[in-house]
C-alpha cells in the first residue's frame, strides 16, 4: 500500500509532495527539477501527495510494499534491485543503483 | 519538461544526497508548540493572543501532519438547542466505565460552542457537497477531481493560513527529539504532595528550550524558549489502515524521560481496516477524508442515555473483542456501508435534524464506502484522549510537573473526558483537543509571561546533539524499517493487543525488552530520513513497554481494555488511573490514582445494571444472565 509514480514526466516539479508528504517520501531533485519518490517503504498511503499532485503523475496502489521480517537486516542507502519502468512498457532492472 | 536534454524521463530518480536545510540553526520565542495539529494550533494562537511571540515546530506541514487532517466529524455541546448536560453526562460516565473525568468534560460542555465558532471562523468546517451529491464523482471514483472541484474548502490549508495571520512562524518536516532543561524549582503534578518530576536527591529542572531535527536535511535546531507546549499526539507501531503513521509517541518519550508520569496506557484504540485492502488507508477511508467535517451533537437525551451508552460501549470496546475470540466472518468486499441511512446516534446527530431546519447537526453522512472488520489498524494507539501525560485531578492547564512544560492533545495529555472506552460518539475528539489546546497556550502565555529566558546549557546542547547524530556514525547496525516490523509482529496479534492475558502480555514483553536492550542501540542510519526512523524506533519501543507494563498491571477489563484472565470489572481494585514513571533505579514504577467520588457514579447500582455492555465471560463469573441483544453484538458466540 503505497504511493506509486504513474508518469515522471508529468512532474511539473512544484514539490507540493515534497512539501506536504507526513513521512518525509518525497525528496526534491533540483537538477532535474522533480520529485523523488525516495521512501515509499514509509508511506503511510493516506494519499494526500496524490489527491494534490498539480501534474497527476501519482497514484496509490492496493499493492504492499514492505520485505519479509528476517533474522536481521541492515540499512541500504542505494536502491539495489530495484526495477524502474524505463519507457512505457518495459521494466529494467537497475544495477547497483543504475541502469545497466 | 523535465529540465534536461534528451529523451523524456520515465524512472525515478536517486534520492539527493544533500538537501539544504532552509532554516537557521537557533530560534527563540516565549513560547514553542510542538506539533500542529488542532491542539496545537489551538495553543499557538491563543499563546500569540496572550501576547507572547510563538514558534511551531511541525514532523510534517500543519494541516496535513498527525491525525488532525483526518476527523470525519466535530461535535459541539449546545444548550441553546436543548442539548441535557446531565444526559450527556451520564452517557459519558456509563460509557466510559467510569474513568470519565467530569472537570475536563465540563470544560467540553462549557466551551465546545466557543471552538466550534472559532473553527468555522477559520474556515476548517467549511460544508460542501458530498461525493455521491457532486457530480459523476463517487460512480467514476475521481478522487482527484473531487479534490479539484472544491478545492478552495480544503481544510488543510487553513492550518497554514491561521498560522500566518497571527504571525507565527513554523518550522516545517523538522521533529522535535528533546527537551532542553535548566535547574528550576519543585512544582506539584498532581501525585503525591510535593512530589514532581524530582524525586528526593534529584535536581528539579524549569524548560528552557526544545532541540530537533529538520528530518529532510539532517540539520539540529535548538529552539530557546520559556515555555513549550508538546501538541505532539500518541502514535502506533505501524500505520495499517488509519492514518497515524507521522505520529510516533515523540512526546511521550520526551516526558518519560524527564520523570513525569504517563497514563492509560492498557486502553487500546478501536479503529478497523477492511479485510479487502489491510493496510491500505486511502481504500479505508477515501471519500470520508476528502469532504467536510460533518457537525455532530445534540443526539443523547434522557430517554436513549443507557441505550446510547452501551450501544457506543459496544462498537468501540466489544467490537474488537468479539471479533478476536470468535473469528472474522469472510468478506468479499462487496458490503457497502452508508452511514448517512444509519440511525441519528450513530451518525452523531441531532434527534431533531429531520423536523428542524435551524439544526445544523446532521452528524456523519459520508459518501458510502466498504465495510471494515479488522481491528489494529492502529496497532499501539490508545483509546482516544485517555493516554499521555497526567496533570493531576485539579488540572485544566495541561500543566506538567516540569515547570514550563504543557502538554495538550489525544495521545500526549491524558484528560480523559471519555473514560475507559470512547462513548462520546463521533467528533468528539477534534472538538477536545482544540479546546486542551486552547487551555494549554493560554496557560503557557501566562507562565512565559513572569518568566525571564534562561541561558540554554551549551553541554548539554552539545551533548543531546551528538546522541541525535548517533545512528549515523555507526559503523554497523541494524535497519530500523525492519526493526518497526519486528516490533509490529509482536504487539499487533490479537492476543496481545485485544484479548490480553498474564502470559501472552510477559511473552511480548520478554521480546520488547530484548529490542530495547539489544536493537535499539544498534538502529543504524545511513541518511537523515532514516535518522528520523531511528529515533521513532526508540519511542515505540518505550510505548511497547509501558503499554505492556500498564496491561499486566489493570487485573481486571474496562472498556478498551479485555484481559482475558479478568473479564470483568473490579471496582474495588481497579476504580482508578494507573500512572507509570521512570523510577529513580531506572525501572518503571506503577501507582495508582484513586478517582473522586462523584465521578465513580452509584457504587451501590447492581452490578449488571451499573455496567452496560460484558465482556465475554463476565455474566458467568458475576452471576447474572447475559441479555440476549448484547450477546448478539458483544459477546463469545
Amino acid at each position: 500500500m503505497s504511493v506509486v509514480r504513474i508518469d515522471l514526466n508529468r512532474c511539473i516539479g512544484c514539490q507540493t509532495c515534497v512539501e506536504i508528504c507526513p513521512l518525509d517520501v518525497f525528496y526534491f531533485d533540483e537538477a532535474a527539477h522533480k520529485s523523488v519518490l525516495a521512501y515509499p517503504e514509509n508511506c503511510q498511503s493516506c494519499g494526500q501527495c496524490y489527491l494534490n499532485c498539480k501534474g497527476h503523475c501519482l497514484g496509490i496502489s492496493n499493492d504492499t510494499y514492505g520485505y519479509p521480517i528476517t533474522a536481521f537486516r541492515g540499512v541500504t542507502t542505494s536502491p539495489m534491485n530495484r526495477m524502474v519502468v524505463t519507457e512505457p512498457g518495459v521494466l529494467t532492472e537497475l544495477t547497483n543503483g543504475k541502469l545497466p | 519538461m523535465n529540465g534536461k536534454e534528451g529523451a523524456p524521463r520515465v524512472m525515478e530518480l536517486p534520492r539527493p544526497k544533500e538537501v539544504k536545510c532552509p532554516y537557521k540553526e537557533q530560534y527563540q520565542a516565549d513560547v514553542a508548540v510542538i506539533g500542529c495539529g488542532f491542539a496545537g494550533l489551538n495553543a499557538a494562537v491563543s499563546a500569540r493572543e496572550a501576547g507572547q511571540t510563538v514558534i511551531v515546530l511541525d514532523k510534517g506541514k500543519p494541516g496535513y501532519s498527525g491525525l488532525s487532517p483526518w476527523p470525519s466529524s466535530f461535535r459541539w455541546f449546545d444548550p441553546e438547542r436543548g442539548d441535557d448536560e446531565d444526559a450527556f453526562k451520564e452517557a459519558m460516565m456509563r460509557g466510559g466505565d467510569y474513568l470519565c473525568n467530569l472537570r475536563w468534560y465540563d470544560c467540553w460542555l462549557k466551551e465546545s460552542k466557543g471552538i466550534y465558532q472559532r473553527l468555522s471562523e477559520w474556515g476548517i468546517l467549511a460544508q460542501y457537497p458530498k461525493a455521491s451529491e457532486a457530480g459523476d464523482f463517487y460512480e467514476r471514483e475521481d478522487f482527484a477531481g473531487y479534490r479539484e472541484m472544491f478545492d478552495k474548502f480544503d481544510r488543510h490549508k487553513r492550518w497554514v493560513e491561521v498560522l500566518d495571520r497571527y504571525e507565527i512562524p513554523y518550522l516545517e518536516h523538522t521533529m522535535a527529539t528533546d527537551l532542553v532543561t535548566a535547574p528550576g524549582d519543585l512544582v506539584s503534578n498532581g501525585l503525591a504532595a510535593g512530589e514532581a518530576s524530582a524525586r528526593e536527591g534529584e535536581q528539579p529542572e524549569k524548560i528552557c528550550g526544545v532541540m530537533a531535527l529538520h528530518v529532510p536535511s539532517g540539520q539540529v535546531i535548538t529552539v530557546r524558549a520559556k515555555a513549550v507546549v508538546m501538541a505532539t499526539g500518541g502514535g502506533s507501531y505501524k500505520p495499517t489502515g488509519y492514518p497515524v503513521g507521522g505520529d510516533t509517541f515523540d512526546g511521550e518519550y520526551m516526558a518519560y524521560e524527564h520523570g513525569l508520569p504517563i497514563m492509560g496506557k492498557e486502553f487500546e484504540d478501536f479503529h478497523t481496516t477492511s479485510s479487502q485492502a489491510p493496510g491500505n488507508v486511502f481504500l479505508d477511508n477515501h471519500w470520508q477524508y476528502l469532504e467536510n467535517i460533518w457537525l455532530c451533537g445534540g443526539d443523547v437525551d434522557k430517554s436513549n442515555v443507557v441505550d446510547y451508552a452501551a450501544s457506543k460501549g459496544n462498537i468501540m470496546a466489544m467490537g474488537r473483542v468479539r471479533k478476536a475470540v470468535n473469528g472474522v466472518a469472510q468478506a468479499d468486499g462487496s458490503e457497502i456501508q452508508d452511514v448517512a441511512t444509519a440511525s441519528y446516534t450513530r451518525r452523531g446527530g441531532s434527534r431533531v435534524y429531520e423536523t428542524d431546519p435551524e439544526e445544523i447537526r446532521s452528524g456523519k453522512m459520508s459518501t458510502p464506502v466498504a465495510a471494515s472488520a479488522l481491528a489494529g489498524a492502529a496497532t499501539g494507539m490508545c483509546c482516544h484522549l485517555t493516554s499521555g501525560v497526567f496533570c493531576g485531578l485539579e488540572d485544566t492547564d495541561g500543566a506538567t510537573g516540569l515547570a514550563g512544560l504543557y502538554v495538550a492533545g489525544d495521545g500526549i495529555h491524558a484528560t480523559s473526558p471519555s473514560g475507559a472506552a470512547y462513548p462520546c460518539g463521533v467528533g468528539f475528539t477534534s472538538c477536545f483537543t482544540s479546546i486542551d489546546g486552547d487551555h494549554a497556550g493560554k496557560a503557557a502565555a501566562a507562565y512565559a509571561a513572569e518568566e525571564e529566558f534562561s541561558e540554554v546549557p551549551a553541554e548539554q546542547i552539545a551533548a543531546k546533539k551528538e546522541e541525535i547524530l548517533e545512528p549515523l556514525k555507526r559503523k554497523s547496525g541494524f535497519d530500523p524499517n525492519w526493526a518497526r516490523d519486528v516490533l509490529h509482529s509482536i504487539m499487533a496479534p490479537y492476543w496481545v493487543s485485544v484479548a490480553k492475558s498474564e502470559e501472552t502480555l510477559k511473552a511480548a514483553l520478554v521480546q520488547v525488552e530484548y529490542m530495547r536492550d539489544h536493537v535499539v542501540p544498534k538502529l543504524q542510519a545511513g541518511t537523515s530520513h532514516d535518522l528520523r526512523l531511528c529515533i521513532e524506533m526508540k519511542h515505540k519501543v518505550l510505548s511497547a513497554e509501558l503499554k505492556l507494563r500498564a496491561s499486566l498491571e489493570r487485573k481486571e477489563s474496562r472498556g478498551g481494555m479485555y484481559r482475558e484472565d479478568y473479564p470483568y470489572r473490579d471496582d474495588e481494585n481497579y476504580l482508578c488511573y494507573i500512572v507509570q514513571r521512570r523510577a529513580v533505579d531506572g525501572t518503571i514504577s506503577a501507582e495508582k490514582i484513586p478517582l473522586p467520588d462523584e465521578w465513580a457514579g452509584n457504587r451501590e447500582e447492581a452490578y449488571n445494571s451499573r455496567y452496560i455492555y460484558y465482556f465475554p465471560g463476565e455474566p458467568e463469573i458475576k452471576g447474572f444472565e447475559a441479555p440476549k441483544k448484547q450477546w448478539g453484538q458483544g459477546g463469545r458466540s
